[in-house]
């Protein structure tokens, strides 16, 4: 029998059809309902116009849509025959707020998501504080904010650089925002130092934490979820970026990437029309997101855990936890190399000029983003948006589950709804 | 529409055709916890509530304040329900509706997902022909691409408070909207003396002459309730796109459309005449602190 179970609070609304077996799942399918037409809005526009309508695809990662726009934008202008030059600075203070809104995005998971799940499911009595997770988010917004102008929803990039000049006053009030939140980190989410939290080498230091995350940790293990939620042990990075390195992995075996195999095709979704896409790479699915870029980095703990307990849920969970730890941390080195002498933006040639296609990939708070655009006299012809959920959850058939899907499998009902959000999932950027 | 004041105002926060940017906006507000604690949360999209979405979506509960996010679409379905129901019910039980956003106040950038049904509750772009006509008198728009967190704050403070809100012709709170975005900006000097900003990337310039700023036409308060508390799109160089108006999203967004090297569009309510002689005025004189780099100009000049 197939039953439809309801998951709301996830930048939208997904169903989850289960088809069980003996009291686990046998095999799940998943649909999105909802559908805005980013790609065909922008049709007909002035290219530059999406940098103002594709951060609107997602409230929680919009950023990531405006870095991916303003890349395949250069990219355009360049295979044009119009290359556009962009300062150091520039390129520090785009991947500076980028990381910001990752930061904001794990915190809000972490706080919002993660531990009240836990906490229904375990029937822990302990108090869940989902504000703190609005917070810290909110610090990080600010820090963002003193060069994008606001977040959410900010434009400040643009072909060439970005539209604002700093000062030293900007940056010392960011690096101020960056100790709060650090010390916010330290003090609420870990209880010990953060060198300390990064320093770690195996899961047996948990047991020293006496904190949100030492909880979560536990609960985790109390949970079993280090032997379920396992998707494909295959993994994908492939934005470029100071804090990963774009890489195909199979374990831990890495190998070169090019965004040029990713291909999508629609979901299968037969108990309710969806509008999701299933993005693959060479035909086949992988996992994206923190867990990749921390495999992909070989970052201490999370290949530790990764030897242990694979890419369980467990894995997945913590590998989200320890890039909050790295982002913040990274985060501190990148202001430290920004040069305010250096130009804000190059000026480049009027966009009516241009005619060609552009790629433009990052790394969003779940994973690749990649952007492509068609463009004929100035004018977008065509816009095509892959989104990280499309990696992770799409839908498929039982014979070629979605990691989402294969990690789903063989658990209690209960248990899939909570695997399911290890993913971290964004309705709204699944069917744009 | 007073509220009586012996319990918490009841809240319901339902989503549309959106993006939750309001939703994320919202939760960058100050002292967020003491906030929320004035009223009970019903449902919200991501904050603890005290009643499933399945619950919500059946239609058999009441609440004060109806809050909706994002476009209407008559066709769309949440939880397997058509929005048009459910909207209309809360619409009908509500003391209260806010449209939040753009989108919802006037159809936004999702109104194109459908041009020829999506609109917002009361207003469809300027016309007042949305669904929600029959509930006009309980409708507050509070446009905005997203919006400040501090105005929804505001509002549903006046609200709990049992005070009157004034609004204007598009039922947005004068109180917020009556200001432009233009107003408190830090390159006002530089509109002042019609000095541009020649590019992007600059503490220096104006951005309504060439970079299709639309501040001196948009009802906002974004350089008087800063956001994030930091800062505005104008002062760190970006145009405003007049993200709170009912032609949000308008075309060609990063340049400004001029007659003669003169902006088509003028300040709001200024006669063309009036801004043509003073822009003429100002033009003849040349200010050399305002023409090179701030930093640069010594005070012995």
């Amino acid at each position: 029998m197939i039953t439809k179970q309801l998951i709301d609070q996830i930048e939208g609304e997904a169903s989850i059809f289960f088809d069980m077996k003996d009291d686990v799942v046998n095999f799940a399918t998943i649909a999105f309902p909802h559908f805005r037409g980013i790609e065909s809005i922008l049709r007909g526009k002035n290219a530059l116009d999406a940098l103002v309508i594709t951060p609107r695809v997602c409230g929680i990662c919009g950023h990531a849509h405006l870095m991916a726009t303003v890349r395949a934008l250069e990219d355009a202008y360049k295979n044009a025959g119009y290359p556009i030059e962009l300062s150091r600075k520039v390129e520090i203070i785009r991947e500076f707020t980028l990381v910001m809104e990752i930061v904001q995005n794990h915190f809000k998971w972490i706080y919002l998501t993660i531990i009240p799940e836990i906490t229904k499911l375990t029937d822990s009595t302990r108090e869940s504080t989902p504000l703190k997770g609005a917070y810290a988010a909110s610090i990080a917004s600010k820090a963002i904010a003193v060069f994008a102008g606001q977040w959410p929803h900010s434009s400040y990039m643009i072909p060439g650089g970005i539209t604002t000049d700093p000062t030293n006053i900007d940056l010392l009030k960011v690096e101020s925002y960056i100790d709060e939140l650090i010390g916010f980190f330290e003090k609420e989410s870990i209880g010990i130092s953060l060198d300390k939290f990064l320093s770690f080498e195996s899961c047996k230091d948990f047991n020293t934490m006496h904190s949100d995350i030492s909880y979560l940790e536990s609960s985790l293990v109390d949970m079993k979820m280090n032997e379920k939620g396992f998707a494909y042990d295959r993994f994908l990075v492939i934005g470029d970026h100071s804090f990963t390195k774009p890489s195909k992995l199979k374990q831990t075996r890495a190998f070169s990437v090019d965004a040029k195999y990713v291909n999508t095709v629609d979901a299968y979704s037969p108990a309710q029309n969806s509008y999701a896409k299933n993005a693959q790479y060479k035909n086949n699915f992988y996992e994206t997101g923190p867990l990749s870029r921390a495999i992909a980095t070989n970052f201490p703990i999370v290949k530790n855990m990764h030897r242990r307990f694979k890419d369980s849920a467990y894995s997945r969970v913590m590998a989200r936890v320890f890039e909050l730890a790295i982002l913040l941390k990274h985060s501190k080195e990148l202001l430290k190399s920004v040069d305010i002498s250096q130009k804000s933006c190059n000026k480049s040639i009027d966009i009516s000029k241009v005619t060609g296609i552009g790629f433009g990939i990052v790394e969003a708070p779940r994973g690749p983003l990649l952007h492509t655009i068609n463009i004929k006299n100035g004018l977008i012809e065509k816009y095509k948006i892959v989104t990280p959920t499309q990696f992770n959850i799409g839908s498929s058939t039982k014979d070629n589950p979605t990691p989402a899907q294969n990690a789903m499998k063989g658990v209690k009902q209960k248990e899939a709804l909570f695997i399911f959000r290890t993913f971290d999932v964004c309705s709204v950027c699944t069917t744009h | 529409m007073h509220l009586k004041q012996d319990k918490k105002p009841s809240l319901i926060w339902f989503q549309g055709v959106t993006c939750n940017g309001n939703t994320h906006s919202f939760l960058n507000l100050e002292n967020l916890e003491n906030f929320l604690n004035k009223f009970e949360i019903l449902s919200h999209p991501s904050l603890p509530s005290t009643q499933d979405f399945n619950t919500i979506t059946k239609c058999i509960l009441t609440c004060d304040i109806f809050i909706f996010e994002g476009a209407y679409d008559p066709l769309m379905k949440r939880n397997d329900t058509l929005i048009s129901k459910i909207v209309k019910h809360y619409a009908q039980s509500a003391n209260y509706i806010i449209a939040l956003g753009s989108c919802a106040s006037f159809g936004g950038v999702f109104k194109a997902s459908a041009p020829e049904r999506n609109s917002g509750l009361l207003f469809n772009e300027q016309e007042k022909t949305g669904p929600l006509f029959t509930e006009k008198a309980k409708v507050i728009n509070i446009s905005g691409c997203p919006i400040h967190p501090e105005w929804l704050a505001y509002i549903l403070n006046m609200i709990e408070k049992g005070r009157e809100i004034e609004i204007d012709d598009l039922h947005r709170p004068i109180e917020l909207y009556s200001t432009l975005a233009h107003h408190g900006c830090t390159r006002n000097e530089y509109f002042e003396w019609k000095i541009d900003s020649d590019g992007f990337g600059k503490k220096e310039g104006c951005l309504y002459y060439k970079q299709g700023c639309r501040a001196p036409m948009t009802h906002a308060s974004c350089n008087k309730i800063l956001w994030n508390e930091v800062s505005s799109k104008t002062r760190v160089g970006t145009p405003c796109f007049g993200c709170t108006e009912p032609d949000f999203p308008r075309q060609n967004l990063f340049s400004t459309k001029t007659n003669m090297s003169i902006p088509e569009d003028v300040p709001l309510g200024v006669p063309k005449r009036s801004y043509l002689t003073m822009a003429g005025i100002a033009k003849t004189f040349h200010i050399n602190r305002l023409e090179g780099k701030l930093i640069d100009y010594k005070t012995t000049d």
